[in-house]
C-alpha cells in the first residue's frame, strides 16, 4: 500500500466522521427539543413543529454547505488515488465559500501527486540492474561501465568476448589495472576523465586508434567513445563504448609512406657500406699505408654522416606528423655527451679537427631522451665541422647556469654567422645564402635541434661573430626538477603511457 | 659448448651473407632463408636459439611470420629469441606493438655486423 492509498483511506474515515457530525447536529436538536419538553406546551405545538422542522432544515443545509469544501478535497484525493477508479475530478465552479483557498489546496494535492508518481517511476528504474537490461547486455558493441572510482561495475557480453577476459576478471577492478590502453598521443582517456571530474557534470569524448594488448601479445585497435555523468544515482558514472578497427588499422600500419619507403631504400645500401667498411677496417688495419688508411677513415665517416642524415629526415618527418615522442629519463650529462662526441670523432678527425669535451664535474643528472640528446649534440657538432673553416678545434661543454638549468654548448672558431641571418637559423630549410654554394647541407639540422630541445622544455640559441666562430647552446632540465613536476602532476605535457611516463612534444612547430 | 644456432630470414642476399660471415666468425652456426614462407617452415622444423627476422620479405611479411611463430597452437615449443632486423621505418606505436611480440628490434643501417654480434651476445 503506497502513501496515496493511505491518504485515500484516511480521507474516507475523516469524511465518515463529518457525516456523523452532520447527523449529530440533527439528533442534538431533537434532544434539545425533548429536554425543553416543548411538546408539553399545548399552546406551542405549532411553534414547536415549525422550530423542529426549521432546525432540521438548518442542520441539514448548513452541515452540507459547511462540509462541501472538505468533500471537494476528498473527491480530489480519491480522483488521484491509484486504487479508486471512477471517481471524477471535483468541479471547483460549484464552490461558494473559500473557493480561492480550495483551488490552491487542490492544486497542491495534484502537484504532490505528480512528484510522487515521477519519483515512483524513478524508483522503478532504480531497481533496473544493467545485468538484466536487454539492450545493455546484448548490444553488439563492447560496453564498459565505471563507477566514481573508475572501478568496472558492468561489462556486457560483447566486451568480454572482444577483450578476451571473463566478467569476473574485469568487474570490481580498476579499469587501469585490467584494461591498460595505449593512446596515439598525450590526450589520453585518464587525463580527460580527471579533467571532466573536476570541471563537468556531463561530458563526452572520443579517441581514435586506441590499442590494447591481449594476453597472446596481439593488439586490438579500436576507437573509443566515453560518456561521463557526475554522481549518477546508480553509480554508473562513466560509460565506454569500443568500436573495433583492428583489421583496418593494422592495414594502415602496414601501408608505407613515401618517406618510409625512401628511407628504406637509402638504408639498404647504407647497411652494406657500413658493414663492409667495418670488415675492411678490421682486416686491413695496420696493413694499409697512411693515404689508404685516411681514405678508409673518410669512407667510414661518410657512412656515419649518411646514417645521421637519414635519421634527420625521419625525425623531421615525425615532427611534422606529430609522431615524435620523447621518453625522459635520468641520465648522466657526461655519458650522453661523450657518447655523442664519440660518434663524431672520426668525422672530425678526417677533416683535421680535434673534438674537446669540457664537462663540469659537479653537474646534476639531467632529464633526457638519450637518442634525441645524441641527435641534438650530433647535429651541432656536424654543423661546427661543416663551418669550421680553417680552424681545428671544436669544444663541447656543459655547465649548470645561474637558473640551475644544465647548459650544453658547442663552440667552433670557424666562419661565424652574419647577424642578419641569426633569427632565421632555426627555420626549416633555411641556409645562409652566402655559404650555400660552398658547403653542403639541407637546413634540417637546426630546425630539428630546436624541436628536440623545446620538447625537453629547454631553449636553444647562438652567439656568433663573422670570422671568429659560433657558440650554439641549449638548456635541459636537471632531473630533480622534472621529478618534482611529475610528483605534483600539474604538468599537462607529461602523460602516462603503457611504458611509464612520457613527454609528448608533438605540439611543437617552430 | 655447442655453438648457438641462428636463423637469418633476409631477402637481401648481400646483407645475409655479411651477417652470416660476422656471426660464423663469432662462433654461431648460421642458416639463411630468403623469404617468409620458407623462413617460417625452417623456424618450425628446427630449433634455433636466435631468429633474425626482416620485415619486408617475399611470400609472407615478417609480421605474419612473427604472428605464426607466436601462435602457440601452431608453434607450441618455440624457444628461439626473435630479433626483428629491418630498415623499414614504422610509426612509433606500430613499432612498439611489434617490439612487444619480439625479443629485440634493430635497424640494420644503425648497426654494423660487429655491433649486431655484440647485441646478440647481450641477449642472455
Amino acid at each position: 500500500m503506497n502513501d496515496l492509498d493511505k491518504l485515500a483511506v484516511q480521507t474516507r474515515w475523516f469524511l465518515a466522521l463529518l457525516v456523523g457530525f452532520e447527523n449529530l447536529a440533527l439528533v442534538s436538536w431533537l434532544y434539545i427539543a425533548w429536554q425543553l419538553d416543548l411538546s408539553g406546551y399545548i399552546l406551542w405545538p405549532g411553534i414547536a413543529a415549525i422550530v423542529l422542522i426549521g432546525g432540521l432544515f438548518v442542520a441539514l443545509i448548513g452541515g452540507h454547505q459547511v462540509l462541501k469544501p472538505i468533500r471537494t478535497v476528498w473527491q480530489a484525493v480519491l480522483h488521484i488515488s491509484p486504487t479508486d477508479h471512477g471517481v471524477v475530478a471535483p468541479d471547483l465552479q460549484k464552490l461558494h465559500y473559500g473557493r480561492e483557498l480550495l483551488v490552491n489546496l487542490i492544486g497542491q494535492i495534484y502537484q504532490l501527486n505528480n512528484i510522487a508518481s515521477s519519483q515512483a517511476s524513478a524508483d522503478q528504474l532504480e531497481k533496473t540492474d544493467l545485468k538484466n537490461d536487454f539492450v545493455a547486455t546484448n548490444m553488439p558493441l563492447p560496453l564498459v561501465v565505471l563507477d566514481a572510482n573508475e572501478i568496472i561495475v558492468f561489462i556486457n557480453s560483447a566486451a568480454t568476448k572482444y577483450l578476451q577476459k571473463s566478467a569476473e576478471e574485469l568487474i570490481g577492478n580498476s579499469i587501469y589495472s585490467v584494461l591498460d590502453m595505449s593512446f596515439p598521443n598525450e590526450h589520453t582517456f585518464d587525463l580527460w576523465l580527471n579533467d571532466v571530474k573536476m570541471n563537468n557534470v556531463t561530458a563526452q569524448n572520443s579517441w581514435e586508434r586506441v590499442r590494447f594488448g591481449l594476453a597472446d601479445q596481439h593488439s586490438l585497435q579500436f576507437d573509443l567513445s566515453a560518456y561521463y555523468n557526475k554522481d549518477n544515482s546508480r553509480g554508473y558514472e562513466t560509460m565506454l563504448v569500443l568500436f573495433d578497427h583492428t583489421e583496418q588499422y593494422s592495414q594502415d600500419d602496414q601501408a608505407v609512406s613515401f618517406i618510409a619507403l625512401a628511407v628504406h631504400e637509402l638504408r639498404t645500401p647504407l647497411t652494406l657500406l657500413r658493414g663492409y667498411i667495418e670488415t675492411f677496417q678490421d682486416e686491413f688495419s695496420g696493413k694499409l699505408d697512411d693515404e689508404l688508411s685516411t681514405f678508409m677513415h673518410r669512407m667510414a665517416a661518410s657512412g656515419e654522416q649518411l646514417a645521421a642524415f637519414v635519421n634527420n629526415i625521419l625525425n623531421v618527418a615525425r615532427v611534422e606528423d606529430d609522431q615524435l615522442t620523447l621518453e625522459l629519463h635520468e641520465e648522466s650529462v657526461k655519458d650522453v655527451i661523450s657518447g655523442a662526441v664519440d660518434n663524431y670523432i672520426l668525422r672530425a678527425k678526417v677533416r683535421g679537427i680535434d673534438l674537446e669535451c669540457n664537462i663540469a664535474e659537479d653537474l646534476p643528472t639531467a632529464a633526457l631522451d638519450r637518442v634525441s640528446a645524441y641527435e641534438i649534440v650530433g647535429n651541432l657538432i656536424d654543423n661546427a665541422i661543416k663551418y669550421a673553416g680553417n680552424s681545428n678545434k671544436i669544444i663541447v661543454s656543459a655547465v649548470q647556469n645561474n637558473e640551475h638549468l644544465i647548459e650544453i654548448s658547442v663552440q667552433d672558431s670557424g666562419v661565424g654567422i652574419p647577424t642578419n641571418v641569426v633569427p632565421n637559423l632555426f627555420t626549416k630549410f633555411y641556409r645562409n645564402h652566402r655559404n650555400r654554394a660552398q658547403i653542403g647541407g639541407t637546413g634540417l639540422g637546426l630546425y630539428l635541434c630546436k624541436a628536440l630541445v623545446t620538447a625537453h622544455s629547454g631553449h636553444i640559441w647562438v652567439r656568433s661573430e663573422e670570422g671568429k666562430g659560433s657558440v650554439f647552446s641549449f638548456t635541459v632540465l636537471p632531473y630533480s626538477q622534472l621529478a618534482d613536476e611529475l610528483k605534483s602532476g600539474n604538468n599537462k605535457d607529461i602523460t602516462r603511457s603503457a611504458h611509464g611516463w612520457i613527454k609528448n612534444h608533438s605540439m611543437y612547430r617552430s | 659448448m655447442t655453438p648457438k644456432k641462428v636463423l637469418c630470414i633476409e631477402d637481401e642476399q648481400f646483407i645475409s651473407e655479411m651477417y652470416a660471415r660476422a656471426l660464423t666468425k663469432a662462433g654461431y652456426e648460421v642458416s639463411v632463408e630468403f623469404d617468409g614462407a620458407s623462413g617460417l617452415k625452417a623456424a618450425q622444423t628446427n630449433q634455433f636459439d636466435i631468429i633474425l627476422l626482416d620485415l619486408m620479405i617475399p611470400t609472407m611479411t615478417g609480421i605474419e611470420v612473427l604472428r605464426h611463430l607466436r601462435d602457440t597452437s601452431e608453434t607450441p615449443n618455440l624457444k628461439s629469441k626473435i630479433i626483428i632486423t629491418t630498415n623499414l621505418e614504422q610509426r612509433e606505436d606500430v613499432r612498439a606493438d611489434i617490439e612487444r611480440q619480439a625479443d629485440g628490434y634493430v635497424v640494420k643501417a644503425e648497426l654494423t655486423p660487429r655491433e649486431l654480434v655484440a647485441f646478440l651476445e647481450k641477449l642472455n
